[in-house]
């Protein structure tokens, strides 16, 4: 039995361009269930991160309704939406968006600290550090690291609090391609091993073409999904 | 967030911010220097006051010459320059003779003064000469002796030096027994008192060497057996110079009596008036230091825009990205404020020994002028209200930007680049 984790109604996002209102995506019905492996694909401008910020709870739709484990976001406070974001959703960015100015160690302990799970923020740290092959480097700034290192460290940030969907904005679009297959393995492993709901928004097609036969792809065009519906 | 947390943040946050950080917290530290340095130069100087008018002796009255008026905030100064330029009948040993048989009155002592040069070796200065009742001078007189003796029944030709007039104005020093000269005359010094710049000497003396034939006293002091009487014994010697003077009208009076206590009020009036000017001006300059760290968060809430959209997206609330802020803010204050008192400090103890080196005034108002500015005092209570009031400075002002920083859109905080 397959449970809905994220339910997107008839979404509709409207933005205002100056005087103009543009909408970055419209008529979007999608289900996404526990423990699935979406892939999100499509040009820049199709929508993509308009999409990833309602399911990721930073925005809230201008139309329509999206549930999060059948609960309207639209119903929440700000802080419920924060705690959501906080417990349910690991974050995985382009740029990494690590905290400059703390360590690799203190990055990985902030969402923890977040949601008030301070008795055990630091020893869970290290042992995501370890899962992500970096304990030895946790003491660093990312500015000390490579860029695969700091993806590895936002990764093991995504985790801190043990959240049920990994949301990945281009996770590979910074790194060369052998760093980028590592970080995505490592994704990978943490949706096949762990059961984690994996969501991963890309435009780049390689990447396409060799999930094909394990995620369900996605094709946004102009703001509405032309593929992969269900 | 727990807020040890997020007081590591805003540290972090504190300690690698650029330059800018470091101004304003200057702008704070000159506020807060300025605030502690005026505040504590008036607590000294308050100190100062109390302890000089308990050395004055509070049971001593002193009557002068002049239009007597009701010794209100701030007149102290110009009732003393009114006596001096009145004409009107002087203090005289009829004067002297009707107080010594008032209840209450232990001694009643008549003082003359003036200017005359002395001369001791080869070296000649302008003095203040008091000429004093040598009877009941060391009964009366708050001085102390540094060496030698007070002068005594019988002393014709012998004087007591002020402690300055030796140690300053004749640096080589003129040394007890000696001879100085005044005035053509022949002087041995038998006393050396600890501070001062007058020279003491008997009033018939005085009255040759300033050239004084008239029967009259610059000021006559009064001292009383019980000082918790001194408002009756007040009333007393006044209703008794006015007979004296033929004065019926109260508001007519030709002389001035002061107890110790309405000159500390009248002096505390003035002084506190004076510490509310200054600390105005220190409040403005607060002020100004204010808008330094509202301004410097606003810049800061801007340049942290991507960071704040990070930390929402993994789960911060407004509420801690609002106290990360506000701390920050706090932080930039207490370190001001930590940096102003110490600066302050060091400022009004500069302040107080150049005052303590200008001040030159003799008399009676030597005690009262001479402790403005001659000490400082930096209490705990002024510490620790430079500081919390430094923290509640810095969050204040910042305030307005960690709200804006709290609220931001996280969409579009991470977006900024």
């Amino acid at each position: 039995m397959k449970t809905n984790i994220i339910e997107l109604k008839n979404v509709k996002k409207t933005y205002k361009m100056g005087k103009n209102q543009v909408d970055a995506v419209s008529d979007i019905n999608l289900i996404i269930y526990k423990g699935e492996f979406v892939i999100i694909n499509g040009a820049s401008g199709s929508g993509k991160s308009t999409i990833m910020h309602l399911i990721g709870c930073l925005d809230v739709p201008s139309q329509g309704s999206v549930l999060l484990e059948d609960r309207d976001i639209l119903s929440l406070t700000k802080s419920q939406m924060a705690k959501i974001r906080g417990k349910k959703i690991g974050f995985i960015f382009q740029q990494f968006n690590l905290i400059r100015t703390l360590t690799a160690l203190e990055n990985v302990a902030l969402p923890m600290e977040f949601q008030n799970n301070y008795i055990k923020a630091e020893e869970r740290a290290k042992e995501l550090l370890e899962l992500v092959e970096l304990k030895d480097r946790m003491h660093h700034k990312p500015t000390e690291l490579s860029g695969g290192q700091a993806q590895r460290v936002a990764i093991a940030r995504a985790l801190a609090n043990n959240p049920e969907i990994i949301l990945a904005d281009e996770p590979t679009g910074n790194l060369d391609s052998e760093t980028g297959e590592k970080v995505i393995e490592m994704l990978y492993k943490l949706h096949k091993e762990h059961g984690k709901t994996l969501i991963i928004i890309t435009h780049d097609t390689n990447f396409i073409s060799k999930f094909r036969n394990i995620a369900r792809i996605i094709k946004l065009k102009d703001g509405r999904i032309i593929y992969g519906k269900k | 967030m727990r807020l040890t947390k997020s007081f590591k943040l805003s540290l972090n946050i504190l300690l690698h911010s650029r330059l800018r950080s470091w101004l304003t917290i200057i702008g704070i530290i000159i506020g807060i220097a300025a605030v502690v340095a005026i505040i504590s130069i008036s607590e000294g100087a308050q100190q100062q006051l109390n302890s000089n008018l308990g050395n004055l002796g509070a049971d001593t009255l002193t009557i002068t010459q002049g239009a007597s008026r009701a010794m209100g905030p701030g007149d102290f100064g110009r009732g003393t320059e009114e006596s001096s330029s009145t004409t009107s009948k002087n203090l005289t040993s009829k004067d002297i003779l009707m107080l010594k048989n008032l209840p209450n009155v232990e001694y009643v002592m008549g003082q003359i003064s003036g200017r005359e040069d002395l001369t001791y070796m080869t070296k000649t200065a302008t003095l203040e000469i008091v000429g004093v009742d040598t009877n009941v001078w060391k009964e009366i007189t708050t001085e102390q002796l540094a060496s030698g003796r007070f002068l005594t029944n019988g002393d014709t030709y012998s004087v007591v030096l002020g402690g300055s007039i030796v140690s300053s104005t004749f640096k080589d020093g003129i040394p007890l027994n000696s001879q100085i000269v005044i005035n053509g005359k022949s002087f041995k010094v038998v006393g050396i008192l600890k501070e001062g710049r007058s020279v003491y000497m008997s009033i018939d003396t005085a009255k040759t060497v300033l050239e004084i034939s008239e029967d009259k006293f610059d000021s006559i002091s009064v001292k009383l057996n019980d000082i918790s009487l001194s408002n009756d014994t007040i009333t007393a010697i006044t209703n008794r110079l006015m007979l004296s003077h033929g004065i019926i009208d109260s508001n007519k009076k030709d002389f001035t009596v002061s107890s110790p206590t309405s000159m500390q009020e009248t002096i505390q009036q003035t002084m506190s008036t004076m510490t509310l000017f200054l600390g105005a001006i220190a409040a403005i300059s607060l002020l100004v230091g204010a808008v330094g760290i509202a301004n410097t968060m606003f810049t800061s809430v801007l340049e942290k825009t991507k960071e704040i959209g990070i930390m929402k997206a993994i789960g911060a609330k407004d509420k801690d990205i609002m106290i990360i802020f506000l701390l920050n803010a706090a932080l930039i204050g207490l370190i001001g404020g930590i940096g102003g008192t110490i600066l302050g400090f060091f400022a009004s103890e500069a302040i107080s020994s150049l005052g303590g080196i200008s001040t030159t005034t003799s008399g009676a108002g030597r005690g009262f002028l001479g402790g403005f500015g001659s000490s400082s005092y930096v209490s705990p209570e002024l510490i620790i209200g430079a500081l919390v009031f430094s923290i509640l400075v810095g969050m204040i002002a910042g305030a307005i930007p960690a709200r804006k920083a709290s609220r931001l859109n996280p969409v579009d905080a991470l977006r900024y680049e």
